[in-house]
Parts: structure tokens; sequence; C-alpha cells
């Protein structure tokens, strides 16, 4: 029971202590994840982005090369007819589909113009026109991207310019469409086979929203047929969105060159892939590794604590259970030795305090035993001058003191009183009790009352204040030493053993002669058991050389190691197997006991008391003697 | 020793078994300290007691002083031998025995 107590606390212990540690791993696990999820989240953004970014710019400097290439070959070409002598400018930009042509001299100001309304106008007056400025000095040629003119804002157009020979210079205005349509193919050549990182790609079209490439075949379509819709005053070039592009989550940028709009496409599956194989991978390892740590901490706090613990516990019971030579030794670290150190020397101190406690218990139990053995009669035979009766007693207590007694005086001339009693239970309340009893019963029966007034006064006595519900059986006889009459009385004690040497009188039981029998009259109550109790008197007559055995139930009550009684028969056949003096019959009964009992503890005091009755001095056979014995 | 306690309203029946002795009376005791209060009728079975030494007697006596104060005790299937005890002890003449 006790044993499995402590197994179920051991298991709640290492249970109790696991499951908080796993609390603790499982917390840290989460918050590194969420940590590895979000710092992979913005560092896949970021690559994304930047993809998206690399490829766009990509396609515009590729396409405002294309553009300015062919701007700059359209310019050299009009610069070249101006140089050969043409003059009418309407004529060649309708020829070459030009929407504008300015020839600046060497002052910067417009002297011709396919606009009659430019003429005059000085180009270092405008930020976009001032910057051709420069073919004024030693640059031949100048391309600009497509923008608002500096006239009017609300025109974009792509302006180019080439020097003239007169320090002058020709610059040519071409308007998106037409410039596109000489691109458009060059623009096609540069998205097709791009490819943004594994399935991405890039999108073109143009400023009305009409698709100019597309790897999926949406050339000519409106670009909402991709499902991207163009909100450009809500979303910065550069900016990158997420949207749906042909039923594909996508992540998207653009950014706006030549009148175009380059969009770079990158689906979201591949864009998270690398994040969703980082954040697993990561995830994976974590878990190993703090699973790894669970078990590595759980171990080391079993072998460097719990199971020191358990065992200091484990010596704990051991000394608990009354083993107090059991030392503590667990030595793995300083901490536990010193805490097995400290106890060893609180159980030594201890054991030291319960040794000194034990020697003063056994010293006064030892001066207890000896004033309890002074108190009983101990000399024999007891009155040298008494010829009239042999009397022997014995006490043999199953502890230091006990609660039997044995107890005899004269209580008058010629009357000798002679008593066994057994106080209930044992040790040190029954020696109490008995001396009690004793005092009270000897202080009454020497007043010289009957020995049935004796008891009932006694009994009165002994149950005032009797809290402890002790009680005590005994049997008191008072012999008349001249006639032999025995008058008696018993109070719940076992039926003394007579040996008679005539016939009883029928009725008796036993009653043969010649051997001892049974006395069982009838018994009154125990004394100090209840108030109010009247004790009887009954007698018994004595011949020479009969013989009265009292004894207390320690006797019939001894039990060998098969806890079998001993019995009143076996008794009776021991007082019975030969003729004895008092002392030889109390002696041959303790050694029959003894050896019945053999080697199972005595549990209750053994008290014997023989007489032997020789007659009065004045019987023809005795030698004569009247003298009354000496009390 | 074994104790079988039964209670039916305010009747107490206590069965023992084994041997009422030194070693088993203070359980006894502890017993009926804990269960008589509220008692009108305690009842003893000692058909499977075999044995009962002073101390027993002594928790009896107790037991029998404490039922006179609030009602009664009966003591049932008493043995040879234990009845042998109350009649030498003189327990006989106070104990209500059937």
């Amino acid at each position: 029971m006790h044993n499995k107590d402590k197994k179920k606390s051991r298991r709640r212990i290492t249970r109790l202590l696991g499951q908080w540690l796993l609390l603790c791993v499982c917390i840290a696990l989460i918050c590194t994840w969420l940590f590895v999820y979000f710092l992979q989240n913005w560092l896949s953004d970021r690559e994304t982005q930047t993809l998206l970014s690399i490829n766009i710019s990509d396609v515009t400097a590729d396409i405002s090369d294309a553009s300015d290439e062919n701007l700059l070959a359209l310019t050299h070409t009009v610069a070249d007819l101006l140089e050969a002598g043409e003059t009418d400018l309407d004529a060649i930009a309708e020829a070459y589909s030009i929407a504008e042509i300015n020839v600046v001299n060497r002052d910067g100001v417009i002297t011709a113009s396919t606009y009659a309304s430019f003429l005059g106008y000085q180009m270092a007056d405008g930020a976009q026109s001032g910057e051709f400025c420069v073919l004024l000095g030693d640059a031949e040629e100048y391309v600009q991207s497509y923008q608002p003119i500096s006239y009017d804002e609300s025109i974009s157009r792509k302006y180019a310019g080439v020097s003239l020979s007169d320090g002058g210079f020709v610059q040519v205005g071409y308007d998106a469409e037409e410039f596109q349509k000489d691109i458009d193919a060059q623009v096609i050549g540069a998205t097709r086979n791009r490819h943004v990182g594994q399935s991405g790609y890039v999108l073109i079209s143009d400023a009305s929203g009409v698709i100019v490439s597309d790897r999926n075949g949406g050339e000519g379509q409106d670009l909402s047929v991709t499902g991207i819709t163009l909100d450009t005053d809500d979303l910065q070039a550069g900016e990158m969105f997420r949207t749906e592009v042909y039923g594909e989550s996508c992540f998207c940028m653009y950014d706006e060159t030549e009148g175009y709009y380059i969009i770079s496409v990158l689906p979201a599956s591949e864009a998270l892939a690398s994040r969703n194989t980082a954040v697993a991978t990561t995830v994976a390892m974590e878990l190993i590794v703090f699973a790894c740590e669970f078990l590595l901490i759980c171990f080391l706090m079993w072998q460097l604590v719990v199971k020191n613990i358990y065992k200091i516990n484990d010596s704990l019971s051991e000394i608990t259970a009354g083993h107090l030579d059991v030392k503590v030794d667990v030595c793995t670290n300083r901490e536990f030795t010193a805490l097995s150190q400290d106890i060893n020397a609180t159980v030594d101190t201890l054991k030291r305090y319960i040794a000194e406690t034990a020697a003063r218990m056994d010293q006064e139990l030892a001066y207890a035993k000896e004033i309890q053995y002074a108190s009983l009669p101990g000399i024999f035979p007891p009155y040298t001058d008494c010829v009239q009766f042999d009397l022997f007693a014995s006490m043999h207590t199953a502890r230091e003191v006990g609660g039997d007694f044995y107890d005899f005086y004269f209580v008058g001339e010629d009357r000798l009183a002679f008593l066994v009693a057994d106080v209930s239970g044992k040790g040190i309340p029954a020696a109490m009790f008995m001396m009690r009893a004793k005092t009270l019963i000897k202080g009454l029966a020497e007043s010289g009352m009957e020995v049935n007034e004796v008891f009932t006064r006694a009994n009165t006595r002994l149950c005032e204040n009797n809290e402890a519900n002790m009680f005590v059986t005994a049997w008191l006889g008072v012999l008349h030493l001249k006639t032999g009459l025995v008058e008696y009385v018993n109070a719940g004690h076992n039926p003394p053993l007579v040996h008679c040497a005539e016939p009883q009188p029928a009725g008796s039981q036993n009653g043969k002669g010649q051997a001892f029998r049974y006395l069982k009259s009838r018994p009154g109550f125990v004394l100090a058991g209840m108030e109010g109790i009247r004790y009887r008197k009954n007698e018994l007559r004595l011949s020479p050389g009969d013989t009265v055995f009292l004894y207390t139930d320690g006797i019939t009550e001894a039990t060998d190691e098969q806890m079998r009684l001993y019995g009143e028969e076996r008794l009776r056949s021991v007082v019975n197997s030969s003729r004895m003096t008092p002392e030889e019959l109390c002696a041959a009964v303790k050694a029959d006991v003894d050896t019945f009992v053999g080697g199972a503890p005595q549990f209750d005091d053994i008290t014997m008391l023989a007489l032997t009755y020789k007659g009065d001095g004045a019987e023809p056979h005795e030698q004569s003697e009247d003298a009354a014995c000496a009390l | 020793m074994n104790i079988n306690q039964t209670v039916n309203g305010s009747s107490l029946t206590m069965c023992l078994s084994g041997r009422l002795d030194t070693v088993t009376a203070p359980q006894l005791e502890e017993a009926l300290k804990n269960s008589l209060a509220g008692v009108s009728l305690l009842t003893f079975d000692f058909a499977d007691l075999a044995y009962i030494s002073s101390a027993g007697l002594r928790v009896l006596l107790f037991a029998q002083k404490t039922m006179n104060k609030q009602g009664s005790m009966v003591i049932r299937n008493v043995n040879e031998t234990i009845m042998e005890v109350f009649e030498i002890t003189g327990f006989r003449d106070i104990l209500t025995i059937a």
C-alpha cells in the first residue's frame, strides 16, 4: 500500500516536470516558428520585389534603347535632308509621319518649325526643351524619353536632336503612336522570351490599355482580359501588388516607359514556394532540435535531481520505518552531498536523543520494578516461627513492571490472609493501579472485617475516578490456623486449585480426594468494574496437608508458537504429578509453562501462590506449639 | 481481528472475528468511541470470536457502561471458551448474553 502510493507520487512528479517542460518547449517552438514565418515572408516579399523590378528595368532599358535608336536614325535622316537644302518641313514631316520638326539656330531660338507658333521660341526657356541646348556645344546628338513637352504639358512626345553644320540643330518630335509602330516588333522581341523567375513573365500594354506583348497570346486585346486593372492614380510605378492574372494569384509590378506599361508577373505559388520550403525546413529542423533538447533536459533532470531526490526519499522512508542506521549517501554533486550529510547528522542526533531517552526510561523502569517487587513480601519461608502452614509465592512480569500481585499477611492472631490479583492490562498503568488496589485491600483486610466486606468496600473505592476503565480480578482467602477453615471471596478471578486430603462433600467438582481440583465457586464481578457490587463469602475447610494453589491467567492463557493455550487441564496435571512443597510446586509450574511456551514471547504476567496447611500445633501427630504466629 | 459494523436506525451490530486481546482491543475501543453516539441498542455478534483477554473485557466493560446510560447492549453467539471467561470473571452477571 505504502509502496504503491510512493510509486504513484513518483509518477506524478516526473509527469508534472515533463508536462511543464513540454509546455515551455512548445511555447518556445511556436514563438520561433512565428518568427521564422514572418522573417521568411518578409525576405520572400523583398526577393519577389527585386525579381520583378529587375525584369521591369531590363525591359524598360531595352525599349528605350530601341526607341532612342529608331528616333535618332530618323532625326539624322531629317538633318541630312536639311543639310542637303530641303526646306519644306511639312513635307518632310508628312513623308516620315513625324509630328514636329524644329530648326534651331546657334542662339537656341527656333527659326523654322512645323508649328508656326513655335517660331522665335527660346529653347532654354523650358526645362524639357532646355536640355537640347547641349547640342549648341560639343554634343552631336541628343535623345529624350517620351514625356510632356514644355510648350504644352498636356501633350507627351519623344524628341531627338542632331546638330547641324551651321552651329544650330534640328529637333524632331515623334508621337507615341508613330514610334510604337516602328518598335513594337522589337518590344515583343524583348519580352516574348523573357522569364521572370521560373514561370513568371512580362506583359506590355500601350497607353490605351491594349496588350502589345503577352506570352499567353493576349496581343491586341484589352489588358482587362488578363484580369489586371492598372489604376495608375492609386498604384505607384514600382510598387508590388497582388492580383489574379489569367485566374492565377500572382505578384505584379508595373512601370511606364515610352508610352508603354510594362507589367512583370510572378505567380504567387512560385514566389511563395521558396518561403514555404524555408519555413517547412526550419520547422522540421526546430522540431527535431527542440525534441532533442526536451529529452536531454528530462534526462538530465532525472539523472541529476529527481533520481537523487528519490534516492534520499527511499533512505528517509527506511529511517522513518525505524532503521536509524541507514545512511543517506547521494554524492553526485556538492548540493546533494551537503544534504545527505545534513540528514545523516540529524539522524545521528536523533539517535543519540532516543538512546538517552531509552536509557533514562530503562533506568526509571528498573527503579519501578525494584519498588514493585519490594512491595511484595519476598522472604520465604515468611514466618519462620509459624509451623501451621508453608507458603510460597512468585511473580514474573511480562514487561519490567506488571499488573499482577500476590500478598499475604495476618489479619488477626491466628488468621492469615492471602490473595492473588490481576489488573487488566500491562505495564506502567497496570502497575500503578495494582499498587493502589494492593494497599487498599490490605488496609481494609487488616481492619478485621469479613472478606466479602473487604471486596465490597474495595470495589466502591476503586470505582471512584476510574476513567481508564481498569479493573482487577482477585481471589482473597483468610485461613484460620486453628481450624483450617478458609473464608474466601472471588472477584472474577481464575478458580484456585485445591488439594484436599479428604474427599469433599458431594457437589464439589473433581470430587476425588488425593488430588488437586478446581474450586469453582460462583465468582463475583471484577473489582473496580462497576459500582454497587456486593460480594459473597464462601468457605472451604482444609485438613492438615491440604494445599491451595492460586495463580493468574498468565499461566492458563500462556500461548506457544502455534498460538495454542496452556489451559487449565495441563496446569492440573502438572500440580498433580507428585506431592510437592509450595516452593517446589511453583517452580514445577513455572518450568512447565516455560517448556510449553518455548520460543514464543511471554504475553502476560505470571503469578502464583501456594499454601499448604499443616494443621494446628495441637494435632496429635504434629508437634505442639500454640503460640500465635508473629505478625 | 476484524470488526464488521451494521447500522440500522439507532441500533448498531458489531460482528467480531479473530482474537480480542491486548493488541486488538484498542481497535475495538476506537471503533466504539466513533460510532456509539446516538445508538440505543448495541449488539455484539461473537460467532467468529475465538478468544478474549482481560484487555478485551475492559473494552466490553466500557461498552456496557456507556450503553447503560443510553440504551442496552446484547451479546449473541458466545462460544464456550468465551462464556467460561465471562463466568470466571463474573462478567456474565453484568452482561446481557442472548
